[in-house]
């Protein structure tokens, strides 16, 4: 009998799904948003909804020129197939105006290709992989820095200051591989100079000695660790374990920035640098208001460039809207999209939480679309849960940086 | 008492055993042909038409896994790491090659059939969780070895993956390419009825039920073992064949992990292992509750654990189980008003 009952609650919940499923989003005179990001890692559930809520805080204010925004907020879990559906989710059934997202550069890759062909305007937070620019799409627009900036920050400043024997540890995730591989390009093609080391292994392994044991032996100037957080954090703390000294500069990608990484690694992540878009320590008022709004609402001590990339992409969406000549009906949706994407290319010298000043023009080409050309140095300077860092260089590019001529 | 239960099993013959005209006529089919040809102009959207092309992706999947699985009873936990190989076996013969559509699914589809062929080796000596370890070693070892290669976009993913070409257009909407995947989805469907029909059908279930039995009956174990690999295989290929060159023609080793894998032996169980329309249905549900949870992702795993949990406490053999259940009741039921009638 228990089990009849069951069945038939399996069945009612099934039933229940199919008839639960959200309806085409008709309302006209709405501006409709579709975000898709990693949500369900260490805070994206929280940046996720802070981009959310920031977007619909307009409609407390009355809304951009009258008009309300309505926002879908979706997780992508960093698979393509999964930010390929939300994008397809997006543009048909919800019939968005606008698409931000999204956090992983393999989930925004093919999303460029979908909205290009469906012509929907794209803003990336996160995405850093140089080639999303270089696609040649009229409808994307990029508010974090491209590896093609990144790549120059800290190769260069270490270079100049510790050495150009480098030792490469990476994982085989796309952070990791290709934070080493534009970090070895740089290298060669400015100081003719090959790794002096070079180590990859898998993003779930845990012991990384046997390779660090090699590095040791061969006294590099700068260890460059590849990776995700886990990685970074047991590759720093390994390092030190098999006695790599101090002197030996420690560098690593932007995934550095995320708030487990010191928290992990303790003590050892004093002295890593990494380059990033952001940094919880800058000292202008408008990053400390940020922080300080973060610390309150969300939670979190020390947002990073993830959060204030976010942040960033939605007060862009927001600006971009105000200038937007919008009709809001069913039949108008082509042109709005149109106008928006205008609206988008017609920002300059936007200077808000990044790096550096935000800047896109109308030509779809990586010099007009890669808005933030500005990346920063940082270095922690204490670890564990109360770490703390510091910001050593600030370093701006020519539009054209890091393209093949 | 001969002659009546002669009569009975005359009775059950003719109100179920007897295959009437129009089954012989395989009108069931050309009716579910006709179904789904119409099937998208009742949709409203092309994400419609999009969830309708994922669901008979994995449709393909899961009745070839049920091949392996359900007719077979091979455990296997590899099945997406074959679709894996299929997806950019195809997609290096479309894009690097420059081979068409219509070429690089079949020979994408043959290719994988003989890599699971080769897979199917080890289940020589392997059963049980051994077997699943083994095929689970293998399909991590092949995520992992895609993500490293930089011939095949390593971690970045391999993009630009050609649409198939019909009469010099590219077929890139949707609905144009759910006419492509529905044609062989049901050929997949009608296929796997036929080995379920045939000797080799019986073979693999003699095999299921006990692999000792069987041998002492002359049924080849090896020989049938590696059949239904490679079988499953086939099914595998063409189905990742069909993701890859869907739009917008991007691959990547994130999109065949062992939650992936999971989600596709959910739809088998859900659906009823050795059941081919259990698996089918299963397929179909778990795509659809997939897409309708998106909005809920915070739950989303939850949801699908809770799904799992509760199927395989309450609904063990599945919905094709439920199937079976009203068709034993029905023919018993005939039996009693056949045995009624002679008395």
């Amino acid at each position: 009998m228990v089990a009849y009952v069951v069945r038939l609650c399996l069945a009612l919940a099934l039933g229940l799904a199919f008839s639960l499923r959200p309806g085409v989003a008709d309302a006209q005179g709405t501006i409709r948003v579709g975000i898709t990001l990693r949500m369900l890692v260490e805070n994206g559930f929280k940046y996720g909804q802070m981009a959310q809520d920031e977007l619909l805080a307009v409609n407390a204010a009355g809304g951009i020129k009258g008009q309300k925004i309505e926002v879908v907020l979706l997780d992508d879990e960093c698979k393509p197939d999964k930010g390929v559906a939300n994008t397809n989710r997006f543009i048909h059934q919800n019939k968005v105006h606008l698409i931000m997202g999204s956090t992983c550069s393999s989930v925004t890759l093919p999303m460029v290709d979908i909205v290009t062909k469906e012509e929907i305007p794209l803003i990336i937070p996160h995405s850093t992989n140089t080639t999303i620019t270089q696609k040649g799409s009229a409808w994307i627009f990029r508010t974090s820095v491209a590896e093609r900036f990144y790549a120059a920050v800290h190769a260069k400043y270490l270079a100049e200051n510790a050495g150009k024997k480098v030792a490469y540890l990476f994982t085989n995730d796309g952070a990791g591989i290709s934070f080493v591989r534009d970090y070895k390009s740089y290298m060669a093609d400015t100081y003719k100079v090959e790794p002096l080391y070079e180590g990859q292994m898998q993003e779930t392994d845990l012991d990384f000695r046997p390779h660090l044991l090699k590095i040791k032996s061969l006294n590099p100037d700068v260890l460059a660790i590849g990776g995700q957080i886990d990685a970074i954090a047991r590759i720093s703390q390994q390092s030190y374990e098999v006695g790599i000294p101090s002197k030996v500069r420690r560098v690593s990608a932007s995934a550095a920035s995320n708030a487990p990484v010191p928290e992990l690694a303790g003590d050892a992540v004093k002295g890593l640098i990494f380059a990033a878009a952001f940094s919880c320590t800058d000292e202008r008022p408008i990053a400390k208001e940020f922080v300080k709004m973060v610390q309150e609402k969300y939670k979190v001590r020390c947002p990073d460039h993830d959060f204030s990339q976010a942040y960033e992409t939605a007060q862009l969406v927001k600006l971009a809207l105000s200038r937007a000549k919008l009709t809001l009906t069913d039949a108008s949706l082509a042109d709005d999209r149109k106008a928006i994407r205008d609206a988008f290319a017609t920002i300059k010298d936007y200077q808000g939480l990044a790096s550096g000043p935000i800047n896109f023009c109308a030509d779809p080409t990586p010099q007009c679309r890669d808005g933030n050309r500005t990346g920063i140095l940082v270095e922690y300077t204490k670890g564990g849960k109360d770490y703390e860092m510091r910001v050593l260089a600030r370093v701006g590019f020519e539009a054209d940086f890091g393209l093949k001529k | 008492m001969e002659d009546a239960s002669i009569s009975a099993g005359d009775a059950v013959r003719r109100d179920l055993g007897a295959r009437p005209l129009w089954s012989r006529l395989h009108l069931p089919w050309v009716a579910g042909a006709l179904f789904l040809l119409l099937l998208p102009w009742a949709t409203r959207n092309a994400y419609h038409h999009y969830i309708l092309n994922l669901i008979l992706i994995n449709v393909i999947l899961a009745v070839g896994l049920n091949i392996v699985k359900g007719f077979a009873g091979q455990v296997t936990v590899g099945h997406y790491a074959m679709a894996a190989i299929g997806a950019y076996a195809s997609a290096v013969f479309a894009a690097k090659f420059g081979v068409p559509f219509w070429l690089a699914l079949p020979a994408a589809t043959l290719f994988t059939g003989l890599v699971g062929a080769i897979v199917g080796i080890p289940a020589f000596r392997l059963e049980g969780a051994y077997l699943a370890l083994a095929t689970l070693g293998l399909a991590e070892s092949v995520r992992i070895a895609i993500g490293v290669t930089d011939y095949l976009g390593a971690a970045v993913g391999f993009s630009d993956i050609p649409p198939p070409v019909f009469f010099g257009r590219p077929v890139v909407d949707h609905i144009a390419y759910y006419y492509i995947v529905m044609p062989l989805a049901l050929a997949g469907i009608y296929f796997s009825f036929c080995i379920l029909r045939s000797d080799i059908g019986r073979s693999f279930k003699a095999l299921r039920e006990d692999s000792l039995a069987a041998a002492a009956c002359g049924i080849n174990v090896r020989k049938y073992k590696l059949l239904a690999f490679l079988i499953s295989a086939l099914y595998a290929g063409c189905a990742g064949s069909l993701q890859a060159h869907m739009a917008p023609g991007f691959l990547h080793p994130n999109s065949y992990t062992i939650t992936e894998m999971v989600t596709l032996l959910l739809m088998v169980v859900m659906g009823g292992l050795g059941h081919i329309w259990g698996g089918v249905i299963g397929a179909a549900i778990v795509t659809v509750i997939y897409d309708l949870t998106r909005d809920y992702y915070q739950y989303q795993m939850a949801i699908f654990g809770m799904v799992i949990v509760l199927t395989v406490m309450f609904m063990p053999r599945g919905i094709g189980g439920l199937i079976d259940d009203y068709l034993a009741k029905r023919r018993f039921v005939a039996i009693r008003r056949a045995k009624a009638n002679a008395a």
